[in-house]
């Protein structure tokens, strides 16, 4: 039985990594906090698996453990004054198509969203994993009101450090 | 906001730049002890529930002799009676709260819970810290509205030989008073130290949750 459970659970996670790997990379500064704090929301996700009932998906029933984990649970092993991106967190793209000019943008874009606060982090990664507003609030544990409201004060406050 | 659009955009079409892992990778993690944050409240307060009861047990016996002459045993036992029952109410509130504590709560009930369990200890430390100072304050208020049957007393013990007895008894109020108020202070400095910076970054971000819904 438990080890159908890991089956089941690691086969999961693998196919849904993804999102653990994205918020590791928005709340962590380096590759060993990264892999620190992935291997910490999985431990959470596991402790927490037998009570997923899949009545929500299992990409769904993660965003919120790995969430509460990240701003919540985690502490940091070390300390780290810097919020200076590692190597690969730069927002690159690969792809010809682009100019530099966009690609510069975004990578600033990405840079002001990783200066926000750890509540307005996890807002606004779930406005870009393009999650509707219900689903928002209810991970927060905020009303759906008051999420727009936050989201749109979030949005000026990024557009007052991209063009100070 | 079209910046923001632009990344959401991208944000969603670059999956391919995580790294890759596993199965055989994710696996091992499975076995790996957690150490988050409330396995570490759990072990400070759990320490803490320990370090209050121990020490209301280690009181030696010369001074339960020296409360007897005094005739304060009786009140003392009941006062020791009293701290067990709120130790077991605290016992029970701390597991009560941590129970409710679920990774899968919305971010806001969770840090609630939290908050509250920790809560119950804090207030545990207080009443421990209060029940100190109300002891201290209130058998020195007796010793000294006794001062006859303490002279004595203090002359029998021998150790502070030929000073004179009004000395003594001063010298006994002043020092207690010093070591009471310094043990203490030195409680209350450790408690805000250790707290401040376990829970500095949760509060913040409670605080932060609790002002959306202004």
């Amino acid at each position: 039985m438990t080890k159908e459970l890991e089956h089941s659970f690691v086969s999961q996670l693998e196919q849904n990594q993804n999102i653990v790997h994205k918020i590791c990379r928005l709340y962590t500064n380096d590759s060993d906090e990264h892999n620190d704090l992935f291997q910490e929301i999985t431990i959470q996700l596991w402790r927490a698996y037998p009570k997923f009932r899949g009545d929500s998906k299992f990409s769904t029933w993660m965003y919120r453990v790995a969430l509460n984990t990240a701003i919540t649970l985690y502490r940091k092993s070390k300390r780290k004054v810097q919020t200076q991106d590692f190597e690969g967190v730069s927002f690159k793209i690969s792809s010809e198509e682009y100019d530099s000019t966009i690609e510069d943008q975004l990578k600033l874009m990405y840079d002001a969203v990783k200066t926000l606060g750890d509540i307005d982090k996890a807002l606004v990664f779930l406005y870009l994993e393009n999650k509707n507003y219900k689903e928002i609030s209810s991970t927060l544990g905020i009303t759906e009101v008051n999420a727009r409201v936050k989201m749109n004060r979030i949005k000026e406050k990024l557009r007052t450090v991209l063009n100070p | 906001m079209d910046q923001l659009e632009a990344l959401k955009k991208e944000w969603q079409s670059r999956e391919q730049e995580f790294p890759k892992l596993s199965y055989n990778d994710i696996y091992p993690m499975l076995l790996k002890k957690s150490s988050s944050i409330v396995k570490w409240i759990v072990i400070i307060s759990l320490c803490e529930i320990l370090f209050w009861t121990l020490l209301s047990l280690l009181i030696p016996e010369s001074s339960n002799e020296f409360y007897e002459e005094l005739g304060l045993k009786s009140v003392l036992k009941w006062v020791n009676i009293f701290n067990y029952a709120v130790v077991a109410f605290f016992i029970y509130l701390f597991y009560r709260n941590y129970k409710k504590i679920q990774v899968t709560n919305s971010i806001k009930i969770l840090m609630e819970n939290i908050l509250r369990t920790r809560r119950a200890v804090h207030y545990f430390v207080y009443y421990n810290i209060g029940m100190a100072a109300a002891l201290l304050a209130g058998t020195n208020l007796y010793y000294y509205s006794n001062q006859d049957k303490l002279i004595d007393l203090l002359k029998s013990q021998d150790i502070y030989g030929a000073i004179p007895a009004e000395t003594v008894v001063n010298k006994f109020f002043i020092y207690n008073l010093i070591a009471g108020v310094m043990i203490i202070g030195f409680l209350m400095l450790f408690y805000f130290l250790l707290y401040g910076l376990l829970l500095r970054r949760l509060k913040r971000n409670y605080k932060e949750l609790k002002k959306i819904e202004v």
